[in-house]
């Protein structure tokens, strides 16, 4: 079960640089992040195009978490203040630049995040396995005021093995972090989860803003063990020629 | 009444046999639990009576309205009423309706078998929680341009190339196995195939309005189950929904199959990537929902044109600086409300209202809202017009067609019939709506 971290393979906050602005433009208008239909995508000059890869992302955690909010937070959306359930599986497109450290190689990530109500989980059978259905990742949720659902993360997790569902990248964010006056896990208990579980643990909350600082760590974390999972992937099964050069662990 | 703010309204649920408060939506400050316990004993007095309570008036101006669901669910709306400028009368209708949507809402997530076999409260209760967004979006009442919770009519935008679209809707319906199939634009239904019609107008305004809050979230797409309250209460099935471009957005009702990982992957790009321009220039049509080769007078401030047969409707403000320049003070949201109250107006007390504001049978017939005078006639009016400070407006109808016409004041009274059928007569042979 436990696993080496991924390496630092992509630039961290590169969304500061200023080389970035050409990519990044492509997902911003108006100072607002751009809302993509299913029939569009970045498109950059053809000097500069670059691959997009594609990936599914299922967000657990139970009801009232905020996952909801998450998915729409990295999108760059609002999220109302009450908490309305989710009655069924709602995904969010999320399209995110990033780049290699190793070679420099640029790739725009589409990340297809799939949110599902909690209790509409409960109530119709066919939604979990709608959801499984050829999944890359996992964000495991919990809240940083409900106790239990941190605890939770420890049946959430093992749910997940590699034999039933394949090669799946994991990311764990604590919500609501933004609420410390009503804050129920501390921090040393965070630590020591991650120590045991050897996944990377992000924390989310606050007010959604224009800016991508708040969401670029939750992106950049998620871009990264995706595309790790995909270089051992496919080192396992033929040398790709494409990804020789990057270096793993 | 005097707990309520002006204007809003209060739901309450509760169970008809016991009255368990289910649940309150709607003003912020919560009406006393002693208050909700004595609405409900005064209606189950009356019940123990033989009597049937379904409206009542307070001094204030303020209104309840009751109705009971299938012996089972009891729905409250109490109202302080009066802000807007509706009478009495306007303001029972509008709340009757809205507790029918309201339980339409319940049946659409929860399914009929749960609200009526009510076996256990505290898991219904829990349950109930799915249904607060649908809910409060209904009581909120705020979205411009949506007509549909009050006319039981299709909200629809005419475009300007139908038949491409039409073609396309009805193929990507087959390729997702289903008859059901249905585009939407700026939330109102641009095409849809030959079932999604036949489906029962209250369920089509239902499932427009879940997908208008679907894509205001800016989700890409969905897989929803739900319940249709007349064709299918009690067995679920699934709405999938697509949005294609920011602002369309194409839906299908299925079975268990296909998958909405599959959908998305395999039918979506390929049936719907060539009509990127015909999409593009179908959301450019807008507010106005009329393609720009209908000429609208520009002494019109606002219309709602209802085909009776196939219940869908288009509407429209129109707010131009010309407008502003005769009344500055002339808002878009006021234009909405003054012609949600003219054509309450005008169907309470002149046009027929068999198709529209009548109450299902089978939850008991609490309809008539009709003016008395009106019994006394053997005819029935067919146009009607109202002069008020803000605007002219004039009603008529032809067995096909409701036309609801919003004027400015400088419009001549004697004109105002003759633009409304020059109107009426200008959007039909430009669209064949
Ligand atoms: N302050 C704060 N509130 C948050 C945060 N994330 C979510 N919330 C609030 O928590 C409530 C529940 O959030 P949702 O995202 O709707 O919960 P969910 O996990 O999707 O719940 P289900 O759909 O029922 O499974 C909402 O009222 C949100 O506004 C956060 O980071 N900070
Ligand atoms: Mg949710």
């Amino acid at each position: 079960m436990a696993r080496v971290p991924p390496p630092g393979s992509f630039i961290p906050d590169w969304h500061r640089c200023t080389e970035s602005k050409e990519y990044f433009n492509k997902i911003i208008h108006k100072k607002k992040r751009k809302n993509f239909g299913l029939l569009e995508s970045p498109v950059m000059p053809p000097h500069a195009a670059v691959d997009t890869v594609h990936y599914k992302i299922f967000i657990s955690g139970k009801s009232g978490v905020g996952k909801t909010a998450l998915a729409a937070r990295l999108a760059g959306l609002n999220f109302p203040n009450v908490h309305h359930e989710t009655t069924g599986i709602q995904t969010t497109v999320v399209y995110w630049p990033a780049k290699l450290i190793e070679n420099g190689r640029v790739l725009f990530f589409r990340l297809q995040l799939w949110d599902c109500g909690e209790s509409a989980l409960r109530r119709f059978d066919h939604l979990l396995p709608s959801c499984k259905e050829q999944v890359d990742a996992v964000l495991f949720l919990f809240s940083f005021t409900d106790r239990t659902s941190f605890v939770d993360l420890l049946n959430q997790i093992p749910k997940w093995t590699e034999s039933s569902h394949g090669c799946l990248a994991k990311v764990v964010v604590g919500t609501k972090f933004d609420l410390f006056m009503h804050c129920d896990v501390a921090e040393k208990d965070v630590r020591k989860f991650q120590e045991t579980w050897r996944l990377p643990v992000l924390r989310s909350g606050g007010e959604v803003s224009d800016g991508l600082g708040d969401v670029a760590p939750i992106l950049n974390c998620l871009a990264e063990n995706l595309w790790h999972q995909d270089c051992v992937r496919a080192g396992a099964a033929i040398q790709h020629p494409q990804q020789e050069s990057v270096t793993l662990l | 009444m005097m707990m309520l703010e002006d204007g809003c309204i209060q739901l309450l649920c509760l169970t008809a046999s016991s009255g368990v408060p289910l649940f309150t939506r709607g003003a912020s400050k919560q009406l006393p639990f002693s208050v909700i316990g004595s609405l409900n004993g005064v209606h189950m007095f009356g019940g123990g009576q033989g009597v049937l309570l379904s409206c009542c008036e307070t001094e204030g101006g303020g209104k309840v309205v009751w109705r009971v669901f299938h012996d089972s669910v009891m729905l409250i709306a109490v109202s302080r009423g009066g802000s807007s400028g509706g009478c009495s009368k306007e303001e029972e209708i509008r709340l009757q309706r809205l507790l029918e949507n309201v339980w339409h809402c319940m049946v659409l997530v929860l399914g009929q078998d749960e609200l009526v076999n009510l076996r256990n409260v505290e898991r219904l209760k829990r349950d109930l929680r799915s249904c607060f967004c649908l809910i409060d979006q209904l009581l909120e009442e705020k979205q411009q341009g949506v007509l549909g919770n009050l006319t039981h009519c299709a909200d629809s935008l005419l475009p300007p190339n139908p038949t491409l679209l039409q073609e396309a809707v009805d193929g990507f319906a087959q390729a997702a196995d289903s008859e059901f199939g249905c585009l939407f634009v700026h939330g109102r239904i641009a095409v849809a195939t030959e079932k999604w019609w036949r489906l029962a107008p209250q369920e089509v305004v239902l499932l427009s309005a879940l997908v208008r809050t679907l894509s205001a979230s800016g989700s890409a797409s969905c897989d929803y189950p739900v319940f249709l309250p007349q064709g299918s209460p009690t067995v679920a099935h699934r709405l999938l929904r697509f949005q294609l471009l920011p602002g369309a957005d194409v839906c299908v009702l299925c079975g268990p199959t296909p998958s909405l990982h599959r959908a998305e992957s395999e039918l979506v790009g390929q049936l719907w990537s060539p009509l990127v321009e015909t999409l593009r220039s179908c959301l450019s049509v807008g507010e106005r929902s009329l393609p720009g080769s209908v000429p609208l007078r520009p002494d019109v401030l606002a219309l709602l044109l209802i085909n009776r047969e196939t219940r869908r409707s288009v509407s429209c403000v129109q707010l131009s600086s010309y407008h502003l320049l005769s009344d500055p003070s002339l808002s878009k949201s006021r234009c909405w409300e003054l012609l949600k109250l003219f054509y309450i107006f005008s169907m309470s007390r002149y046009f027929t209202q068999e198709e529209t504001l009548c109450v299902s049978a089978e939850d008991g017939a609490q309809g008539g809202h009709t003016e008395d005078f009106l019994h006394g006639f053997s005819h029935q009016p067919q146009q009607c017009y109202l002069v008020t400070e803000e605007c002219k407006s004039y009603g008529l109808q032809t067995p096909r067609h409701q036309l609801f016409l919003l004027m400015l004041p400088s419009v001549p009274t004697f004109a105002l019939r003759t633009v409304a059928t020059q109107t009426l007569s200008d959007i039909i042979s430009a669209t064949a709506f």
